[in-house]
């Protein structure tokens, strides 16, 4: 159980030891330190981790030195997804002066957005308290990972009744030319009460080298709150991605979520969901795409314990080559949850002999009116579609292009804001357009 | 036009079609009638190149190629054109810029230039009041939510707009009320002329009280039995299919 001694956890340990200036005080680091002094990942014998080996990941030494610049044109290109937003840019986890919007021509009143270094007083106990009243389910070794060693990352705070016009564009991109990069951002958001935000987060890189990226993620919806919160993921082929997003949905308030999953060489999303008063709701869509041998591994947790809550759930897989797809929901209705409504429906698309995915859709219901419902299917293209789209004279590669862009299209249709959906759907398409060959 | 010689079609082993002749010429109507199981959507599916029958013996011919060998696509860009029975529903995939997609491929196809969007919007606009469909329609997925007419309009709605040399309508009247069926039987009576041929597929008569056959034959049991005018088909009507097939037996 113990690997205590793989290279990327004495690369940690060295970290813990070094001076590096943190982001968090004590009483947040130190929890996280002595879980991590004891340098204990998981293996697939937990049952967390079944599906998932971290193999490649505990092989990895980042390196603690200058990683490469960035270039306005990259970063323009990046930017293209949400051409209208509030945009903080962090390079190889450092906060962007030059490349992102200034904090102070944020026009929307009552929203402020701050690097975490800049952090002081009360708005550093309001980040701290956040997250220290946020727990994770499976204390896995990465969120500690976050907390222990994160330098950067922001804390993002809207004050009551303010509907937010703009959203919030976060781009994390690192810099892979040669060197394995590490980052660990931690993200805390406060949406107080009646008011409402999008924030939209984009995980890059640029160069093909491996980076590790552990994000955390510590979300509040106060009474009668909006949040939309978008996650892209598209890093290179050699980027080992973990991430924990750690929510809590007040009395009446709204928490949707969009994941979609396109790149890295392992991803595990991590995202789990607590109802802190009656008639709050949370809606979670999400596509992951995997191509080789990728490994894509998607966790959500909803905990049901107050009436009048509902949650919906709805993701696709969609898998080629020899990747490999997990996908692992658990929905909890607690006793006192009664008029529950739990609606969980996971989709996969296996466009290979080879590609595989387990999915494990769960219901724990202790309450008895309550209206909850699961499903999971793992299928191929259907082939009376294909053969329709063939006889209108679409040929066989195209109308699988079609088909496969279509059942990803049925979740990101959902995307509310017009460019950020252009852009995702755009970047499947590019990715079916090179791993979709003709099977004739 | 199109010319099957002695074709013998089996499904996972079962023989089906079983030495099955016919002559469509530009500018016919053909009705194929017959019973339940006789083979008629067999011969439909062949035809269009579906996957899942294996031809034993026998040849079809489509202006001079050799059909069987053809993938689907290559004989839809070739103005081939099957109206399904059963219209497949495609979440996800938008009906207007699949029928662009599918009329642009066979305009490439002819060495023909593609239709901009709006070029094509007021094409479809027009083939649309043929068939009277509801232009929210053409914003939804295809075939996906649509009702048993709809679906069947929607099918002669792409025929209008792709405009094939053959059409083989498979059963295109099943399931319709009076009206959608004088609607749909309306688009095809449009869109004859003395180049575009027909195979209308059917088990009832009805249908070709609108869309008036040159010739009709019966299939059965594989084969064709009995060929004549619209006046069997009439007779069909009237006396049914029994005393054909007795017919035919005590010719064997």
């Amino acid at each position: 159980m113990i690997q205590s001694t793989s290279i990327f956890s004495e690369w940690i340990n060295q970290q813990i030891d070094s001076d590096s200036s943190f982001a968090f005080s004590e009483t947040v680091r130190s929890p996280s330190l002595s879980k991590l002094a004891k340098g204990v990942f998981p293996t697939r014998k937990d049952e967390e981790w079944k599906y998932t080996p971290l193999n490649d990941l505990l092989t990895l030494r980042p390196v603690n030195y200058d990683l490469g610049e960035m270039d306005e044109e990259s970063i323009q290109y990046l930017k293209q997804a949400m051409p209208e937003s509030h945009t903080i840019v962090f390079v190889n986890g450092e906060y962007s002066d030059a490349f992102s919007d200034s904090p102070s021509a944020i026009e929307d009143q009552g929203l402020s957005i701050t690097p975490l270094p800049e952090l002081e007083g009360a708005a550093l106990e309001l980040a701290e308290e956040t997250i220290l009243n946020s727990t994770l389910t499976d204390d896995n070794i990465f969120q500690h990972i976050a907390l222990g060693l994160t330098q950067n990352g922001l804390f993002i705070e809207v004050d009551k009744n303010i509907e937010c016009q703009t959203p919030i564009h976060v781009l994390y991109v690192s810099t892979a030319h040669g060197m394995t990069g590490f980052t660990s951002p931690v993200n805390v958001i406060r949406v107080a009460g009646n008011s409402h935000l999008k924030v939209v987060e984009q995980y890059a890189s640029i160069g093909e080298a491996a980076v590790i990226t552990i994000p955390a993620s510590y979300v509040h919806v106060e009474d009668g709150a909006n949040l939309d919160y978008y996650k892209i993921s598209l890093e290179n082929a050699g980027t080992n991605h973990v991430c924990n997003t750690i929510v809590k949905v007040a009395r009446t308030g709204s928490f949707k979520s969009h994941q979609y999953l396109l790149g890295s060489n392992l991803t595990r999303s991590n995202l789990e969901i607590s109802f802190s008063g009656p008639s709050a709701e949370a809606v979670l869509r999400g596509v992951y795409l995997g191509d080789e041998n990728q490994h894509l591994d998607v966790r959500t947790y909803l905990d049901h314990a107050h009436p009048h809550c509902s949650s919906d759930q709805h993701f696709r897989g969609i898998l080629n080559g020899h990747s490999r797809g997990v996908f692992n929901g658990l929905v909890l209705v607690r006793e006192h949850a009664q008029k529950t409504d739990a609606q969980q429906a996971n989709k996969n698309l296996l466009l290979s002999r080879d590609a595989r995915v387990d999915t494990k859709p769960q219901l724990e219901i202790f309450a008895d009116d309550v209206k909850c419902a699961h499903g999971a299917t793992v299928g191929e293209l259907d082939s009376d579609a294909l053969f329709y789209l063939q006889s209108r004279g679409i040929d066989k590669k195209e109308a699988t292009l079609m088909l496969t862009r279509a059942f990803a299209a049925e979740v990101t249709q959902e995307i509310d804001i017009d460019s950020l959906q252009a852009y995702v759907q755009e970047k499947i398409s590019a990715s079916l357009d090179e791993i979709v060959i003709p099977s004739v | 036009m199109l010319s099957i010689k002695n074709l013998q079609v089996s499904v996972e082993e079962k023989p089906i079609l079983k030495g099955l002749n016919l002559e469509v010429k530009p500018g016919e109507i053909h009705a194929i009638m017959g019973p339940n199981g006789s083979g008629k959507s067999t011969l439909a599916h062949v035809l269009s190149g579906r996957e899942g029958y294996q031809v034993d013996s026998g040849s079809a011919s489509y202006k001079g190629l050799n059909l069987l060998e053809m993938a689907p696509e290559i004989r839809a860009r070739e103005g081939m054109f099957l109206a399904f029975q059963y219209p497949i529903e495609i979440p996800g995939v938008n009906n207007t810029s699949f029928l662009k997609k599918a009329l642009n491929e066979i305009r490439k196809h002819r060495g023909e230039e593609e239709l901009d969007a709006i070029d094509f919007l007021s094409l479809i606009k027009k083939q649309m009041k043929l068939v009277e469909m509801k232009e929210e329609l053409l914003k939804r997925p295809v075939n996906q939510g649509f009702s048993g007419g709809e679906k069947k309009r929607n099918e002669i709605l792409q025929m209008a707009v792709l405009n094939p040399t053959l059409a083989i309508l498979d059963e295109t009247d099943s399931g319709l009320d009076i009206d959608a069926l004088r609607i749909v039987a309306g688009g095809v009576n449009k869109l004859r002329s003395s180049d575009n041929s027909f195979v209308v597929i059917t088990h009832y008569q009805r249908l070709l009280d609108y869309i008036v056959p040159d010739f009709v034959h019966v299939l059965s049991n594989g084969q064709i039995i009995k060929s004549g005018t619209k006046e069997l088909a009439l007779e069909l009507e009237e006396r049914g299919y029994d005393w054909l097939l007795e017919e035919a037996e005590s010719k064997v």
